[in-house]
């Protein structure tokens, strides 16, 4: 298969990404942390303006790491793609009128019946498959 | 230590130029290389986008081999026929001159058809008719994921390669719609390994429900047709033959209908039901009524169905149930399923109120009947 050679493509560069990413937050973080230190000092000096420069410039640096922070969370925090859905089939029984909700097994189909009654002697007929209801996602 | 640093910098006019400095060169940095970082960001999503449906593919193509390997003999490695399946492509008949194109681009299909039909055979001999079905549309959809996997790579390394833009912006804009197909049928393969209706099922579901109990008989390639008596009117049933996921081929099963009526009443109406795309904001399950073919796909099946009902002159109704393309492959959801109980009291009132007693209504269930029978 062609694909084995070029998969690797993209995986690589992911690699030295994540690292050069720590690199820089850390020196970042580091740069941050002086320029807000160097503006509280100054703020107590004589020239609070220029304290003012400082701090901006430190609270952008934190702004950017957490926004790096959040990045690298979103892709590596993903649920898995695709949960299993989970199915149930509907039975009912014809002479008797039970019905029965069981979940699906392989080789069930909508109008298959060559299941026998719990209630009475005759068999039940499979009358739906749908999937369970998910529970309402909150935000 | 950082006293020390802060007594270095004492001088505030210094620090005032190498930030003054320092904020001019991003600036101008920025100036020229704002598009290239646009890119790089880009690059990046789509990367993300990459593996995961990376994963999906593998996914697909592995669930395949599982499939295949259960329903064919014992130690038989399917896995060199599922690859080269994998690869299958359609070439679609010229345009240039479309006279006839449709006749063409139907002959073609019934081959593709009838060519991966023989390939599952021939993988599985011991499967039952529904089994090959479901088999054959567990490999197209696994088909499908390989080529959306191939499309994306290709743009991403042909973006990386010439860090180009616009080669980029071209995948990166469609990302989102694209994730939701994949994810769309990465749900299909659960449903056809296992037989599950899924949310196109709802037509041939709604045809079940009316016809369930008549005595039924083929019709067309995958097509049964069933009578049915109704408030003194008959209704003549069709939907593809289940249980095993396939869609039958509803264009030959109207036409055969409408033109083997001879020496019998004419059919009077034609009422299809078929799931349809809903827009964001409409109910999943919601139900609208309309007027014509309503059917999907390439567009063989509703050219014969427009074809025969232009020539015999009836009025033609649709039904839709709308969902989401999420909806579509996976299996069914419990709106849909209520709303085929909705939708044949629909037909029904349809019938009622648009024809008269002793009238012949022709109700054609389209979609993917996996999992239902009749
Ligand atoms: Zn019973």
């Amino acid at each position: 298969m062609i694909s084995r050679m070029t998969d690797a493509g993209p995986q690589a560069p992911m690699m030295s990404l994540s690292w050069v990413n720590l690199a820089v937050v850390v020196v970042l973080g580091i740069f941050s942390l002086l320029f807000l230190w160097l503006g509280f000092q100054s703020f107590g000096g004589e020239n609070p303006d220029q304290g003012n420069l400082y701090i901006v410039v430190g609270t952008a640096g934190l702004a950017a790491i957490g926004y790096m922070f959040f990045r690298t969370k979103a892709i590596s925090s993903q649920k898995p793609p695709v949960e299993k859905a989970e199915v149930v089939t509907i039975l009912e029984c014809p002479s008797c009128d039970l019905k029965r909700v069981r979940d699906f097994q392989r080789g069930d189909y909508v109008y298959k019946s060559d299941e026998s009654c719990t209630r009475c002697e005759g068999t039940m007929t499979i009358t739906g498959i749908h999937r369970k209801a998910e529970p309402k996602k909150k935000r | 230590m950082y006293l020390h640093v802060g007594q270095l910098l004492q001088n505030q006019s210094d620090i005032g130029m190498i930030l003054q400095t320092l904020f001019s060169f991003s600036f101008i940095i920025y100036l020229f290389y704002a598009q290239r970082i646009q890119a790089m960001t880009m690059l990046r999503a789509v990367e993300g986008t990459l593996r995961k449906v990376k994963g999906i593919r593998d996914k697909g193509r592995n669930t395949s081999i599982e499939a295949v390997k259960e329903a064919a003999e014992d130690d038989y490695d399917p896995t060199p026929e599922v690859e080269r399946f994998l690869e299958h492509f359609f070439i679609p008949p010229t345009s240039l001159d479309p006279a006839g194109i449709v006749g063409k681009m139907g002959q073609l299909l019934n081959v593709r058809e009838n060519i991966f039909e023989a390939e599952v055979r021939a993988m599985a001999p011991k499967a039952s008719d529904s089994e090959v079905n479901n088999l054959e549309n567990l490999l197209e959809a696994s088909l499908a994921l390989n080529v959306y996997y191939k499309v994306i790579r290709h743009f991403y390394l042909l973006g990386k390669r010439t860090m180009n833009i616009y080669v980029i912006m071209q995948i990166h804009m469609i990302l989102p719609m694209i994730v939701r197909e994949i994810e769309a049928y990465s749900r299909a393969l659960q449903a056809f390994r296992d037989g599950t209706p899924i949310g196109d099922s709802v037509g041939p579901l709604v045809a079940a429900r009316l016809m369930h109990g008549h005595e039924w008989s083929d019709v067309a390639k995958d097509m049964v047709v069933a009578e049915v008596p109704y408030n003194g009117r008959t209704l003549v049933v069709t939907k593809a033959k289940g249980p095993g996921g396939s869609v039958g081929k509803p264009g030959d099963a109207i036409e055969n209908i409408l033109n083997g009526r001879k020496g019998r009443k004419k059919v009077d109406a034609v009422i299809m039901v078929d799931a349809a795309g809903k827009l964001e904001g409409e109910p999943t399950g919601g139900i609208a009524e309309g007027i014509g073919a309503a059917i999907g796909g390439i567009g063989v099946e509703k050219h014969k169905i427009e074809e025969a009902v232009k020539k015999h002159d009836i009025p033609m109704y649709a039904i839709a149930i709308k969902q989401d393309i999420t909806h579509v492959v996976a299996p069914m959801v419990e709106e849909l399923y209520t709303a085929c109980d909705t939708a044949v009291e629909i037909v029904k009132r349809m019938v009622d109120q648009r024809t008269k007693e002793g009238d012949t209504i022709l109700v054609a269930g389209i979609g993917n009947t996996v999992g239902v029978a009749q």
